[in-house]
């Protein structure tokens, strides 16, 4: 992979986080800017301390905003801002080191 | 599957709610844990008109979110009725335990609803409910009422149903 190629994909990431992180507090209605919002925190428990219904909420937003399909099994991919942004770019076609297929 | 519809009579067998809480005259096609479609008339005589207001009678929004909430309920509730996914066999009222039905009415959870025209006594409220997406026990609703061609509320519900 050239440095042209991880460059466009540092960038793409970085931007995800922050649409992921926007997502988050506008539609939970939370009362935060995106930078107050860490990549690892928990989403749920300890760290932004969401819930179950945040949680149902959350899915169908992702859903809509990426265009992507969570199944039930799926669900773990929501422990934090990282693995959801992982998550997406993995159903985008690529892998988390950003290689193609 | 067939789509289903229910009487006020049988609506008062599958919901736990009564008078005055009892906000769903009927429904009809419904498919079972997925969409339906609800009716509710208001008539001066509702014992919420008289506060609210008086010199001026509107429905309480939040009265119609309740509407909404019970259609739903029917929606879910009326998954007894399949037997398998394809519907071949669906039962018939005398062949299910409706005791158990009105146990399976959960409670509302989350509400996101925007509200565009008051509704007035003699006026009658379609309904509709689409369970748009399910994880575990939670069910996130599209909501939508309208009085004709009037567009009244939308937005979304999520609900709780007792396993």
């Amino acid at each position: 992979m050239g440095i042209e190629e991880v460059k466009k994909y540092i960038e793409k990431r970085k931007k995800l986080l922050h649409e992921v992180k926007e997502l988050i507090i506008e539609r939970l209605g939370l009362d935060l800017i995106p930078e107050e919002i860490d990549d690892d925190s928990p989403l749920f428990g300890m760290g932004l301390g969401l819930d179950s219904v945040d949680a149902l909420d959350l899915v169908v937003g992702v859903e809509d905003k990426f265009g992507v399909q969570i199944g039930e099994g799926e669900l773990l991919a929501f422990r934090s801002v990282n693995s959801l942004v992982d998550y997406i770019l993995n159903k985008e076609g690529g892998n988390e080191d950003g290689t193609q297929e | 599957m067939k789509k289903l519809s229910f009487t006020s009579k049988e609506i008062q067998k599958m919901l736990p709610h009564k008078f005055p809480f009892l906000l769903l005259d009927k429904c009809y096609d419904i498919e079972p844990g997925v969409r339906g479609i609800g009716v509710k008339n208001f008539t001066i005589n509702e014992w919420f008109f008289q506060g609210h207001f008086p010199a001026n009678p509107i429905v309480p929004g939040v009265l119609i979110i309740e509407s909404l909430a019970q259609l739903t309920a029917i929606v879910y509730l009326s998954k007894i009725f399949a037997q398998d996914e394809i519907g071949t066999n669906q039962k018939t009222f005398s062949e299910v335990d409706l005791e158990k039905v009105a146990e399976k009415v959960g409670y509302l959870v989350k509400v996101d609803v925007k509200f565009v025209s008051p509704v007035s006594p003699g006026e009658q409220i379609l309904l509709h409910a689409e369970i748009f997406k399910k994880v575990g026990s939670l069910s996130y609703v599209k909501v939508m009422a309208k009085v004709g061609n009037r567009p009244i509320a939308e937005g979304r519900l999520i609900v709780s149903e007792r396993e």
